[in-house]
């Protein structure tokens, strides 16, 4: 794996040089780079890996970013950045729904397997991180008997697994990085093990670690395209990528991250709470349409499965059964996993993650509204039924002027229940990337580590909007359902 | 002329045979009391004339329609044919006039005025006129029940089905409920009149039926009936009741 990665590294210097002396109309005349001239491309990347990609402001930064904007400038094309979180990137390219992903991926042989590298961009490794009192732990050694935190499908974890057994530790994977340095500085676990740039940027922006090891030499970063797809946008970050170099850009770009100053005193909780207002109010507003848009599929749901509940026909009581005891059944995590990464893969589909979302969450409410629909269906005295028919009045006419308004004042509580449940649980689609508000705050604490005030800061917005369409249900039903 | 013709009528839910073979005719403006112990299937029978249960076996012809044929439209026929249920089922989400208009502003046989005129004229008849406004909840339940049969009354039907409608009232409530039953059989309303009441039965009845265990043991007009049953079983029950 080193000596490949070295290999690559010769030829991306090789590639420098060419460059270099073929000058700017060889670069003109590259057909891959007129195979890109003004083509879009989406690119997926983690969450928040800083200084690789993370959030200033709301924007997306990071050495990636830069990189990756940069080269796309210079070769002529224009990149649309999709923040989807480590794992949720790789498949997503693998779906294609995404056409590459830059996202401080280490170049491995299994990933190989399924993806084209790029040349390699960047040459990581792995370091140990404490928490900044720990005094006891100065290396491997003194990891015996303890657990240890890496993120899961990391150089880091692939790292720690290979020592774990020579020095008698357990490995804990967790997804992101801002959650593994709260494990360690939590003392939940002892130690962490992560890429040395992600680490070296984290503990100079106070995240109370301190690194004790020196950097283990890693394999090397690449940008990844599916597997014999987009050959044309390889090339083009492959010329670029040396055109940078050679230009001195992308020394530029890694000082800019890797050389930070001190960095600057952390602002009280009301700096914070206005810094980050305007991310979590975008977040709060997909929230509440992702949110507004499933409830409505969702009583249309609920009503048609909820009356083919109470109908006469085995059928369409059938279809109504198997469809509340499949999205009953299932964890709502993996119903979104299934419609985002799954579904495009089997239907070669491709769909955007708010379609997604609200496709999980409006089927799943779905399911609870056709319950509640057919439990204030069947509530109502079948005496009531009966008179109406007596007096010849038809099934509909029954159901429409006499079942119903007494079955929708029986529902009309469990329906702001359930309209509370899916609010959220849209906090859920924070996995898939949609950018909801869990997910803007994630975006926050990842970035400046300050996940106690953040986490608080998130909940007090879910609380008072929650109460306040509560007590706004609660009136509409006071005033309606007298 | 026969308003109702019942013949071989049978009815089973799952493996319980209710009714077991009843034959029974009804003339126009005849009022017939169906008396009988719990369980021996006098709400069944009322339930089979509207088609409320589905029959099991037999034919039911009510005012010229065969229940049991396919096309018959029993919505219409249900309009022939009203019923009044022990516990009044009135619609608590509507006021007693619309209770009462209901149904004939939905089957548009009226126009709302029309209807509106004629639930007060039957509000009138039953003596609620000044409950035009009020939910069933506000009401006694011999007021209720005279709703119910307002309503029932609304889409002017010549037959009315009557199951044990004063049973759930309180004993002081009974006798207004009986006496706008009394007055509809005076005004030559054919009726079915399942009742605990027998001095009732024995005023108002044409004739009295006696059931027990889904048959018809024994019938007659209630001089007959009560003054002379022929059967131990009649015998037996009246001995309990009178
Ligand atoms: N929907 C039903 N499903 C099953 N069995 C029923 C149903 N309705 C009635 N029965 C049974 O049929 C029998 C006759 O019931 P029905 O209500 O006709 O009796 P009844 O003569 O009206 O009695 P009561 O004087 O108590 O009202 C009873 O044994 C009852 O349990
Ligand atoms: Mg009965």
């Amino acid at each position: 794996m080193f000596r490949a990665g070295k290999l690559t590294v010769a030829v991306t210097a090789l590639l420098a040089l060419a460059g270099g002396f073929l000058g700017v109309s060889a670069a003109a005349a590259n057909p891959s780079q007129a195979a890109v001239t003004g083509e879009n491309y989406v690119i997926g990347t983690d969450t928040t890996f800083a200084p690789f990609e993370y959030r200033e402001d709301g924007e997306l930064t990071g050495i990636d970013m830069d990189l990756v904007r940069d080269i796309a400038a210079n070769q002529g094309f224009t990149v649309e950045i999709k923040s989807l979180g480590f794992d949720a990137a790789l498949q997503a390219l693998q779906s294609n729904q995404v056409d590459g992903v830059i996202a401080g991926m280490s170049i491995t042989d299994e990933r190989e397997l399924i993806f084209d590298f790029s040349d390699p961009y960047f040459d990581s490794g792995v370091q140990m991180a404490v928490a900044e009192d720990n005094t006891e732990i100065t290396g491997y050694a003194g990891l015996a008997g303890e657990t240890v935190v890496a993120k899961r499908g990391s150089e880091g974890e692939t790292f720690a697994n290979s020592i774990k057994d020579e020095y008698d530790f357990t490995v804990k994977a967790l997804a992101d990085s801002a959650t593994m340095y709260d494990d360690v500085k939590a003392g939940n676990s002892v130690a962490v093990f992560d890429d040395y740039p992600v680490l070296a940027y984290g503990i100079n922006q106070n995240n109370g670690l301190k690194s004790v090891t020196e950097k283990e030499q890693g394999s090397s970063y690449g940008f990844a395209v599916n597997k014999g797809q987009n050959p044309e946008l390889l090339a083009a970050f492959n010329t670029g990528l040396a055109e940078l170099k050679d230009n001195g850009d992308y020394q530029t770009i890694l000082d800019t991250y890797l050389e930070q100053p001190a960095p600057a005193a952390a602002s009280g909780f009301f700096g914070l709470l206005s810094d980050s207002m305007p991310a979590l109010m975008k977040g709060l507003g997909l929230t509440l349409l992702a949110t507004g848009l499933s409830i409505l599929i969702a009583l249309v749901l609920g009503v048609l499965f909820g009356f083919f509940t109470v109908s006469e026909s085995r059928i369409l009581r059938g279809i109504a059964s198997v469809y509340v005891s499949i999205f009953r059944g299932t964890p709502l995590l993996v119903q979104a996993f299934f419609f985002y990464f799954g579904l495009p893969q089997l239907s070669g589909q491709s769909i955007d993650v708010l379609t997604a979302g609200v496709l999980t969450l409006s089927l799943n409410a779905g399911a609870y509204m056709t319950e509640i629909v057919r439990g204030g269906i069947q509530s109502v005295d079948p005496g009531q039924t009966e008179a109406g028919r007596s007096l010849g009045l038809g099934y509909v006419t029954t159901m429409r002027r006499v079942v119903l308004p007494q079955a929708v004042k029986i529902m009309t509580p469990s329906f702001i229940n359930q309209f509370v449940m899916t609010l959220k649980d849209t906090s859920l689609l924070a996995v898939i990337g949609f950018a909801e508000l869990t997910y803007q705050g994630q975006q926050i604490y990842a970035a400046n580590f300050r996940t106690g005030e953040t986490l608080l800061i998130v909940a007090a917005l879910y609380f008072i909007v929650i109460n306040l369409l509560t007590m706004l249900s609660n009136k509409l039903d006071k005033r309606f359902n007298k | 002329m026969s308003k109702i013709s019942v013949t071989g009528l049978r009815k089973s839910f799952g493996y319980n045979e209710v009714l077991k073979g009843l034959d029974v005719e009804i003339t126009e403006g005849e009022v017939v009391c169906v008396i009988g112990p719990s369980g021996s299937g006098k709400s069944t029978l009322l339930r089979c004339l509207n088609k409320l249960d589905e029959l099991s076996a037999g034919t039911v012809i009510v005012d010229g329609f065969n229940l049991s044929d396919k096309t018959v439209d029993l919505n219409e026929v249900r309009q022939h044919i009203g019923m009044v249920f022990q516990h009044f089922n009135l619609f608590p989400h509507m006021t007693v006039l619309q209770n009462i208009m209901l149904a004939p502003t939905e089957l548009k046989k009226e126009s709302k005025a029309d209807a509106r005129a004629t639930a007060l004229k039957l509000l009138d008849r039953v003596g609620l006129s000044d409950k035009a406004d009020a939910r069933p909840a506000q009401l006694s339940g011999g007021q209720k029940q005279r709703v119910a049969i307002a309503r029932s009354l609304a889409v002017n039907p010549d037959i009315m089905l009557f199951d044990e409608a004063t049973s759930a009232l309180d004993p002081e409530m009974v006798g207004e409920v009986l006496q706008v039953i009394r007055d509809l059989a005076a005004e030559g309303m054919t009726m079915i009149v399942v009742t605990h009441e027998m001095g009732f039965a024995r005023e108002v009845a044409d004739r009295v039926i006696f059931m027990a265990d889904g048959l018809i043991v024994e019938e007659g007009t209630p001089a007959e009936l009560f003054g002379n049953p022929q059967h131990e079983r009649t015998q037996d029950f009246l001995s309990k009741v009178l």
